[in-house]
């Protein structure tokens, strides 16, 4: 039976700063109306009302990270002689998210599959990964945009955290459900959960009722093939697009990234950053030939990518956790759920779309 | 001073090895070769890799770009990388003397199923830099030449200085065992054998489709018509093989930028048959 | 009443051109978004009201066919200014202009119900009726409008092929335009570094702000990204972070027409537009320009004069 325990709500700053003493924990913040992942602090105005603008992926992967620091050194002896050393010393502290949603939590996992694989392991990513506990909020209402239901999740899914935590009013009902969560639940000020157990299930069944799901009946498995290589498709759903990248970097299961080195005289760091396929220049090449030149394209193998390919590489699992953060910050709500229903549509007949969208523009600038 | 480079497994896939540039060749006005070495012994002694692979060579400051190995693992006193001058790092690496130090991590990507070409006519059709991840194959073939039946190579650039290899060109023309077809886009003052387009070239020789396998490299146009001339001669999409490049970053695999489909170029590529690019989605 | 009146425009305007640029329901009842128009069965989503906050403008100058555009007066500006730089063919644009009283912020009527979820919205003449758990709130327009439609000076737009509905004159002093901007410079510089460095900390560099800009057409060789010249890095220190924004504020000298879309996009609501209008603001003293105003007009910075005459520059 797993682990369970009961947190009263006046004991959460005990709770947050005994997890403090031996990990830089992450909670969301409220700063004016924006709510955000930000280290604890004791006059941090913790908001648990409403998920963040942001999603916590920051903390296990950093929008900034330092993958190596290179220094040149003359040779004392021959000035034509340069030798290069390289570091990729790291020290990550340990960490705890604390307050995210079960949705973040579960883009963490999709993240797992790429970045620790059979073939090549990426080290900073799973240092960073396996010093992090997370402690996830059950959601009891969902938000505009919210659709974790249509991709295998849901408001108390507790597939990627180590804790699951339910608002029982008078505090939390928690659930350990790995190790990590078991040394959190092994706190003082941790109370016995049983009895709290009936009203937490209580909740998590009412509030998973409530999340609308916007796939139309009988949505297919996969993508229809036909649509998702229909030019006039993308160009009708991508029009309003204006390739930032809102979407990218708010998305938690989004992990595209560039590598630059950022350099001053004969010292220097090369970076990892954030990246987004949306950008013009994502796959922008020396010669000046693009291969996803017009957005179109773009939105197609951002969409493509969660939809079709991840799943198709990772036995049926979407990279797409339904957090709706996309939806709701797209400076012109491009609506990914809605676009993911055209294309598992059961009715959809790519040559009806084409006929009824009969003026689509077609001077290549979508 | 670095630890070894993993990409053959277990410790950091983004760390580079330092090694020496021993030898640069100028092959054409904006085409060098860099003949470099491993800094530690170790690893230049135990390194392995198939023709096809590639490595990301650095310049630590300036950034990381996809070069093909270019020798073949028959004859390892040294890796060498063929680098034409285009954007920031290729113009930085034409800076560089005999000497300097640059990171290489390497190999990645996948390579030539040349054991399945065993037994069978090689076709390789060529065009400028083009050469670079076929010459890794020719040598290889040379080496094991018993190994394989005709091979031919039809090479073309767009003027005579601008072919690359060029000792590499005369050792193959006067192999009986080898058939060479050079040739340049137009008139050259000096210049005596062929001219014309290469998939103009492809067309005239018209080589047999039956057991054959075509290796195919170049500007993304004269692959274009090559595969294109390789279907009007009836070769079947099975035995094209061509190689792909696209903007790339973690050469692993990971950063999301040279997929097509789930398949990512710089892991699952560079070498893809015709065949198996039908199958995949446009990137 | 003028939704009618649009449709009915948008109905007879669509034959000749490629599309029609208009808004329709977004994904809940609180956005609108924009609606491509490319079958006129379609015009049976068109909308008009306070929620119509994007500037539809900002896909112009990559359109290269006939196509028709729906704006508000700030909107206008922004068509008006795209002409003083060349940056569209007006032979190519229909312009559908609305007279406008004012559009909602989503932020504030977010604000106003404590970010509850919302169930359902609906505007009636001056205020938006919004539905949650707790029931019914009624708000002005006027209480949770952006910054710009408080001081704005062109409710009805400066250009247009047709109009729906009658002019409307503005009734807001147009000194009001920059108090804001007079307002924050009686801040001390260290109470003003200490906001920049707050607010700008925040930027997460998905540059919505940049590429909702109808004015910013560089965005596909940004400073920001490119190596050459490697003025700005990838790090994310406050001063990388604000070194863009400056550059791209100073990049709108003279150009930015106050749409204020870089601040309604902006995922971490930073005030990103007050550098603009800080640039524009002295445009105006210095130059007695007003962006969007005129097409006839020559930005300043496109030009030049040999004596200014508020610039002193020889010191005689």
């Amino acid at each position: 039976m797993a682990k369970t325990g009961f947190l009263p709500k006046e004991k959460i700053k005990d709770f947050l700063d005994a997890l403090s003493k031996d990990a830089q924990v992450h909670v969301p913040v409220k700063e004016g109306d924006i709510v955000a992942f930000k280290p604890y602090s004791a006059d941090a105005e913790i908001c648990l009302t409403r998920p963040a603008n942001t999603s916590p992926k920051a903390v296990i992967y950093p929008q900034c990270d330092k993958l190596l620091s290179f220094e040149y050194t003359k040779d004392p002896e021959d000035n034509k002689k340069t030798s290069i050393t390289l570091s990729d010393k790291r020290d990550y502290p340990n960490a705890v998210i604390f307050g995210c949603r079960p949705c973040d939590a579960k883009g963490f996992t999709i993240f797992d599959k790429v970045f620790v694989t059979a073939d090549y392991v990426d080290p900073y990513y799973r240092e960073h990964r396996e010093k992090t506990t997370i402690i996830s909020l059950a959601c009891e209402t969902p938000f505009a945009g919210c659709f974790c239901v249509a991709v295998d999740g849901g408001p108390a899914d507790k597939v990627g955290s180590d804790v699951l935590m339910t608002d029982v009013e008078k505090g939390y009902y928690l659930e350990s459900l790995t190790e990590k969560g078991d040394k959190v639940l092994s706190l003082p000020m941790i109370q016995e959960g049983a009895s709290y157990q009936a009203a937490a299930q209580k909740i998590q069944t009412e509030a998973a009722a409530k999340v609308k799901n916007p796939l139309p009946k009988g949505a297919t498995e996969k993508v229809n093939p036909t649509l998702f290589d229909t030019d006039e498709f993308w160009q009708q759903v991508a029009a309003k697009c204006i390739s930032c990248g809102a979407c990218t970097y708010l998305c938690p299961t989004c992990y595209c990234f560039n590598i630059t080195d950022e350099a001053a005289r004969d010292k220097g760091e090369r970076i990892r950053t954030w990246d987004a396929c949306m950008f013009q220049h994502f796959t922008l090449e020396t010669s000046g030939h693009n291969p996803r030149p017009v957005k179109s394209r773009r939105l197609r193998q951002r969409v493509g990518h969660k939809f079709a390919y991840y799943p198709e590489k990772y036995d049926g699992v979407i990279a797409c956790c339904g957090c709706g953060r996309c939806i709701r910050h797209c400076p012109v709500s491009v609506d990914i759920s809605e676009i993911v229903g055209y294309l598992k549509d059961p009715g959809q007949d790519p040559k009806t779309w084409i006929e009824r969208n009969t003026k689509a523009a077609k001077d290549g600038s979508l | 001073m670095t630890e070894n480079c993993t990409c053959n497994g277990d410790n950091n896939p983004y760390l580079p090895e330092i090694a020496t540039v021993t030898r640069i060749i100028e092959e054409t006005p904006n085409i060098k070769s860099f003949q470099v070495v491993f800094n530690d012994p170790e690893r230049m002694k135990n390194f392995t890799f198939e023709p096809g692979q590639v490595g990301q060579l650095s310049l630590f400051g300036v950034g990381e770009a996809t070069f093909v190995i270019n020798s073949p693992p028959t004859r390892m006193e040294y890796l060498q990388f063929s680098v034409m001058k285009a954007g920031e790092v290729t113009s930085a690496l034409h800076t560089i003397y005999e000497g300097d130090q640059i990171g290489v991590r390497a190999p990645l990507g996948n390579y030539f199923p040349y054991e399945d070409m065993k037994g069978k006519n090689i076709l390789f059709v060529g065009g400028g830099i083009g050469m670079a991840p076929l010459r890794t194959l020719i040598l290889y073939m040379l080496d094991n030449r018993a190994d394989y039946k005709d091979i031919t190579i039809i090479y073309g650039a767009r003027t005579p200085p601008d072919l690359c290899y060029k000792d590499d060109l005369k050792e193959w023309e006067e192999r009986s065992d080898v058939n060479l077809i050079l040739t340049v886009d137009n008139e050259f003052p000096g210049w005596d054998k062929r001219v014309g387009f290469v998939p103009t070239v492809l067309k005239e020789v018209a080589p047999k489709w039956f057991e054959t396998i075509a290796i195919t490299c170049g500007p993304p146009i004269m692959i274009k018509f090559v595969l294109e001339g390789l279907a009007g001669l009836n070769f079947p999409d099975e035995n094209i093989i061509t190689t792909l490049e696209a903007r790339m970053k973690c050469g692993i695999g990971i950063c999301g930028r040279c997929n097509m489909g789930h398949k990512y170029i710089c892991k699952d590529g560079p070498v893809f048959t015709l065949a198996q690019l039908n199958e995949l989605p446009e990137i | 009443m003028s939704t009618e009146k649009l449709k009915e425009t948008i109905q007879k305007v669509f034959p000749d051109v490629e599309t029609v640029i208009c808004w329709q329901e977004g994904f809940d009842k609180l956005h609108t978004t924009p609606l491509f128009m490319t079958a006129s069965a379609q015009e049976a989503k068109v909308v008009w009201n306070p929620l119509c906050v994007q500037n539809l403008t900002s896909y112009l100058p990559s359109m290269k066919k006939k196509v028709a555009v729906v704006v508000k007066g700030c909107d206008s500006r922004t068509i008006v200014q795209f002409m003083e730089e060349g940056l569209i063919d007006r032979n190519n644009v229909v312009i559908i202009g609305i007279p406008c009283r004012g559009v909602v912020s989503v932020k504030k009527v977010l604000r106003a119900v404590d970010f509850q979820p919302i169930e359902d919205v609906k505007c009636v003449d001056d205020t938006v009726i919004v539905k949650t758990a707790s029931g019914e709130k009624t708000l002005k327009v006027s209480d949770v409008w952006p910054d710009k439609c408080a001081t704005c000076q062109y409710p009805t737009p400066v250009i247009y092929d047709y109009l729906i509905g009658d002019a409307i004159e503005s009734d807001k002093p147009a000194e009001s335009v920059y108090e804001d901007v007079r307002e924050f410079e009686t801040k001390t510089l260290e109470e003003r570094k200490a906001y920049f460095e707050r607010e700008f900390g925040k930027c997460i560099r998905c540059y919505a702000c940049r590429n909702a800009c109808p004015m910013c057409v560089c965005q596909d060789s940004c400073i920001a990204e490119t190596r050459d010249p490697h003025w700005i890095t990838q790090k994310l220190s406050a001063q990388e972070k604000m070194m863009f924004h400056m550059i791209h504020s100073i990049h709108l000298a003279g150009r930015c027409v106050e749409c204020g879309e870089c601040e309604r996009v902006c995922p971490m609501d930073i005030p990103v537009a007050k550098i603009k209008k800080k640039i524009n603001a002295e445009m105006k003293y210095l130059y007695d320009y007003t962006t969007g105003a005129n097409p006839d007009d020559k930005p300043p910075m496109y030009t030049f004069n040999v004596d200014e005459a508020k610039i002193k520059e020889h010191k005689l």
